[in-house]
C-alpha cells in the first residue's frame, strides 16, 4: 500500500482550497508588537412572527479611534444564510467570504444545497481553524450565523451562536455578540420573559423597530457601537430571514419604522 | 504508434468518428439571449443537461453524462478558485473556455492511449445586455468558437442546424418574454428531433407532454436583474407558461 493522500470530499471548498495551496485561514502567528486590530461592535437576532431578524451597527473602530461608521456586519452568505460578524473584521469579512464561496460551491457542485447543520457546522470549523489567532488576542470573531431548516414545512428560520473557540448553540429567542451585546441581551431577555407583546410575536414593521431601538440604546452605554441616527439618514444593516430566505430591510423601511404607528394613541 | 505520423491521423480519424457515433441522438440544446436574461433550453433526464457553473455562468450538453460531469465539475472549480482568489468579476467565459475547459478537452482527444470526452457542451456568460452576453460552444476534440448575443443551437455532428438557425434570427427577438421564447425554442427543438415544420402559427402551441414526452424539461435562466450575486434559476415548465400535460 502506498501513502497517497486522502482522496478529496466531494463538493468541499476548502479542501479544493488547500490542494491549491489557497487556503483563506492558515494557522498565524502574531507577535506582541502586532497592531491594534479594528473591532467592537453590536450584532444581533432575534424572532419575530414572520421569521428572525438580524441586526448590526455600521460602526468599525480601533482603540478609541472610529474607522468608519458605513461598514456591513450583517453579510448574506446566500438565498437561506446569514452571518452577523462581532470581532476582528480582517478575519471575520475573510471567514464571510470563504463560507458564500464555500456554499455556493457546494451547491452547484453537488447540485443540492448544503444542510444547515453542516453550514452551522462549517462556520464553527472557521473558528477552529482561527485559533492560533485568538488565543493571541489578534484575531477574536464571535459571529452570530442564521440559517433557514429546510426540513421543516414552511422552512423554519433557526439563530445560532458562537465562542470564539467555534463552540456553537443554537439561540432559543435571542442572540447578541460584540461590545454592546450585554446591552441588547439584557433587554431582549426582559421583553421575552415579561414584555407585552414578546418580541416573537411582533409583526415585522414592529420588529424592525424594536431592532433600530435596541441599537440605540447599544450605543448609549457602549461608544464602539454606532446607532441608529434618523436626523442623518444613518441606520443599520437589518437583514430578515424568513420561510422565503434572506431580505434586506432597506433605510427607507427602517426610516418608516421609527415614525409614530398610525395605531399609536 | 505514436512515432508514426500516418497511424498518428489515422487513428485520430478513427477516434473522431468513435466519439460523433457515441454523440449520435444526443437531444439538442437551445439558447437565446433576451433583455431579461439568457435562457437555456433543453431537454432530458432532469439535471441531466443543463448546469449552473457560476455567478453569471452556466453550461448545457450532449454526450455522455459523465464526461458532462467531469467538465461541469471542472469548470466550477476553476471559477470558484478564481473568484475567491481574486473576485467574482474576474471570472470571464474567455479565460474560462480558452485557458481552462478547451485545452483539457484537446489534450484527452489527441493522447491515444487516454479517454477522450464524450460531450459537446455550450457555455454560457451573462452580460449587462443581450449583446454583451457571450455564447462559447466547445466541441469534443477542444474545438471552440465564441459568439455574443443572439441564439444558438447545439446538436449532434452531422445535424443540419441552418434552417433552424435560420428561423431563430428571423423570430427570435431579444425583447421576446420568457414563455414566447421558450415556445420559440421548443419549436425548433421539435422540428431537430422529430422533423416537425418550422413555425410560429401554432395556435394553440401543442401540449409539453405531446411534444416531449416522459422526458423532462431542462431549462437554465441567468436572469439579468436579480438582487443576488447568484442569476441562476432552474426554471420549471409552469414558470415558463409551457403546460405540461393536456388537460382532461
Amino acid at each position: 500500500m502506498g501513502d497517497s493522500p486522502p482522496a478529496p470530499i466531494p463538493g468541499d471548498f476548502f479542501a479544493l482550497l488547500a490542494r491549491h495551496g489557497s487556503s483563506p485561514i492558515p494557522p498565524g502567528h502574531a507577535n506582541s508588537l502586532a497592531p491594534v486590530e479594528t473591532q467592537a461592535t453590536t450584532v444581533f437576532g432575534f424572532h419575530f412572527a414572520d421569521g428572525a431578524i438580524i441586526a448590526g451597527d455600521r460602526r468599525a473602530t480601533a482603540g478609541n479611534v472610529i474607522v468608519t461608521d458605513t461598514i456591513e456586519k450583517v453579510i448574506e452568505l446566500d438565498a437561506t444564510s446569514l452571518l452577523a460578524i462581532a470581532g476582528v473584521p480582517a478575519t471575520a469579512f475573510e471567514m464571510a467570504r470563504a463560507l458564500q464561496t464555500s456554499f455556493e460551491y457546494f451547491r452547484r457542485s453537488q447540485l443540492q444545497p448544503l444542510s444547515l447543520p453542516a453550514r452551522v457546522r462549517a462556520l464553527s470549523r472557521a473558528l477552529r481553524d482561527n485559533l492560533p489567532l485568538t488565543l493571541q488576542g489578534v484575531g477574536v470573531v464571535a459571529p452570530i450565523f442564521a440559517g433557514l431548516d429546510t426540513t421543516q414545512s414552511p422552512p423554519k428560520p433557526c439563530l445560532f451562536f458562537y465562542d470564539a473557540l467555534g463552540a456553537q448553540f443554537q439561540a432559543v429567542g435571542f442572540a447578541a455578540s460584540g461590545s454592546g451585546a450585554n446591552t441588547v441581551r439584557s433587554i431582549l431577555g426582559y421583553q421575552e420573559r415579561f414584555g407585552n407583546p414578546r418580541p416573537s410575536t411582533l409583526d415585522r414593521r414592529a420588529a424592525v423597530r424594536l431592532a433600530l431601538q435596541l441599537l440605540m440604546i447599544a450605543a448609549e452605554f457602549d461608544s464602539a457601537t454606532g446607532g441608529v441616527h434618523p436626523a442623518t439618514q444613518r441606520y443599520a444593516t437589518l437583514r430578515l430571514l424568513t420561510a422565503d430566505g434572506v431580505e434586506n430591510v432597506p433605510d427607507a423601511e427602517q426610516a418608516a419604522a421609527l415614525e409614530p404607528s398610525p395605531a399609536a394613541p | 504508434m505514436t512515432d508514426e505520423p500516418y497511424r498518428w491521423l489515422e487513428a485520430i480519424g478513427q477516434r473522431r468518428e468513435y466519439v460523433e457515433s457515441r454523440l449520435h441522438g444526443g437531444s439538442p440544446i437551445l439558447a437565446a439571449c433576451l433583455h431579461q436574461g439568457l435562457l437555456l433550453l433543453g431537454v432530458g433526464t432532469g439535471q441531466s443537461k443543463v448546469f449552473e457553473i457560476f455567478d453569471r455562468h452556466a453550461m448545457a450538453g450532449i454526450g455522455h453524462p459523465a464526461d458532462l460531469e467531469r467538465l461541469r465539475q471542472s469548470a466550477i472549480d476553476a471559477a470558484h478558485l478564481e473568484a475567491f482568489t481574486r473576485a467574482p468579476d474576474d471570472v470571464s467565459l474567455r479565460r474560462l473556455v480558452s485557458f481552462g475547459i478547451a485545452p483539457t478537452i484537446k489534450v484527452a482527444f489527441e493522447q491515444l492511449f487516454s479517454p477522450p470526452f464524450l460531450a459537446r457542451t455550450l457555455f454560457v456568460e451573462l452580460g449587462a445586455t443581450p449583446t454583451e452576453d457571450t455564447l462559447a460552444h466547445v466541441d469534443f476534440d477542444g474545438t471552440f468558437a465564441f459568439q455574443k448575443g443572439g441564439c444558438r443551437i447545439l446538436a449532434e455532428p452531422g445535424t443540419d442546424t441552418g434552417p433552424a438557425e435560420a428561423f431563430l434570427a428571423t423570430h427570435q427577438r431579444p425583447e421576446f418574454t420568457l414563455p414566447a421564447a421558450a415556445q420559440l425554442l421548443l419549436s425548433v427543438w421539435t422540428h431537430l428531433t422529430q422533423g416537425a415544420a418550422l413555425t410560429t402559427d401554432a395556435t394553440p402551441p401543442p401540449r409539453l407532454a405531446e411534444l416531449i414526452g416522459s422526458r423532462t424539461l431542462e431549462a437554465g435562466f441567468l436572469a439579468r436583474s436579480h438582487r443576488r450575486a447568484a442569476r441562476y434559476l432552474a426554471l420549471t415548465p409552469e414558470q415558463l407558461g409551457l403546460a405540461p400535460s393536456p388537460t382532461p
